[in-house]
């Protein structure tokens, strides 16, 4: 975020792609770039809290370890209740995924930061990772009773003609929701913040209205509090439909 | 403390961990109970506003966009240009409607209340 760069401040500059480090192998662009870079720090940040703040094990938890067993706890619940005691063996997964958006949409919440999770084509391949695990996982597990998801019971056999192809074309839809979903609120937030930051820099330099510059600037307070709470909302909600799709993976019967 | 009967205090003392654990375990049970609307019921009123229309939004849009591209799809492998595209992306309407109804029946005791999956058996 920094709308204040340029004469003409420009809210999308954020999301910019910088390639850090130019690579090609053949001919293929594996270029490290600021995205690469804030995916390490996410799941360096991760591991830093995960890793070191649990590594004195004390009895009586500090502030970092009270946060690690909380985030912890918090995961295992939600995967419990929503897909079952058998859901657990997905648990590490989900907390991984819980834990690696949850940082690095904080981590994007800093100034100057880039969000790695305002690229669709992160969420995207989250998106698609799970749903490529709840499609295996749910045809090792159940064979062909998989396909049930798609058929719901109770239903006259002519509805069930239109039922189905909207039952599948609604199950291929997820993926797409799914990701949409995390970066629309983030690549929202953000340009919400860019562009308020903008107005203060603009009312700054025009003459008189300067005097109207806190307005937007109390504006950005506001909305920061706004985009902190969507940053951890969004970080769940992605996990708890992770949890609801693999449910259904679990229990295909509706 | 005094050491005069050690045998008793132990077992006072074991008494008191047991009682603790299990206030603790029920406090435990009733934390899961709660925990994802409680997630979701924190902060204020338009971040819950905002985060359930891009909801909505998402779940609908990506229905439509996925029944056309299989429609289009359909229609260039298959050479029926357009008729499995118009076919596929009603479909897809429909699926957008079918998920926004499931997301409302899912909420549909607090329909504010945002993305809380009481039921993920759906």
């Amino acid at each position: 975020m920094n709308p204040e760069t340029a004469a003409k401040p420009n809210p999308i500059e954020q999301f910019e792609l910088v390639r850090l480090w130019e690579h090609e192998i053949n001919g293929v662009e594996v270029s490290f770039t600021n995205a690469s870079l804030y995916m390490l720090l996410a799941a360096l940040g991760v591991v830093l809290l995960m890793v070191f703040a649990t590594s004195r094990k004390a009895l009586t938890p500090g502030r970092g370890q009270a946060a690690a067993e909380m985030l912890y706890e918090f995961v295992a619940g939600m995967v419990r209740q929503i897909a079952g005691e058998e859901g657990m063996r997905f648990f590490p997964f989900v907390f991984s995924l819980f834990a690696f958006v949850l940082i690095a949409n904080l981590i994007g919440l800093f100034p100057y930061t880039f969000s790695v999770t305002s690229q669709i084509i992160v969420t995207f391949g989250f998106a698609v990772f799970v749903m490529a695990i709840v499609v295996a996982y749910g045809f090792y597990r159940n064979g062909f009773g998989f396909l049930k998801l798609f058929v719901p019971h109770g239903v006259p056999a002519l509805v069930l003609v239109v039922l189905i192809p909207i039952e599948i074309i609604s199950f291929l839809s997820r993926p797409i929701s799914l990701s949409v979903r995390l970066f629309a609120n983030m690549l929202a937030g953000h340009i919400t913040l860019a562009v308020f930051g903008g107005f203060v820099a603009l009312l700054l330099g025009a003459g008189a209205w300067a005097a109207l510059a806190p307005v937007p600037l109390l504006a950005i307070t506001a909305l920061y509090a706004l985009e902190l709470l969507v940053a951890c909302l969004q970080a769940f909600v992605f996990s708890v439909l992770t949890c609801v799709y693999l449910n259904d993976a679990i229990h295909p019967g509706h | 403390m005094s050491d005069q009967e050690p045998d008793k205090d132990k077992a006072a003392l074991q008494a008191r961990l047991a009682k603790l654990n299990d206030a603790l375990r029920a406090r435990d049970e009733r934390a899961a109970a709660r925990t994802p609307t409680e997630a979701a019921a924190k902060g204020n009123s338009f971040g819950r506003a905002m985060s359930a229309g891009l909801n909505v939004f998402s779940e609908f849009v990506a229905a439509i966009v996925v029944g056309a591209f299989v429609g289009w799809q359909a229609d260039a492998w298959l050479g029926t240009k357009p008729w499995l595209m118009v076919v596929f992306l009603g479909l897809g309407t429909a699926a957008g409607f079918w998920n926004i109804y499931r997301i409302a029946a899912r909420k549909a005791p607090s329909y504010e209340e945002d993305e809380t999956p009481p039921d993920g058996k759906a």
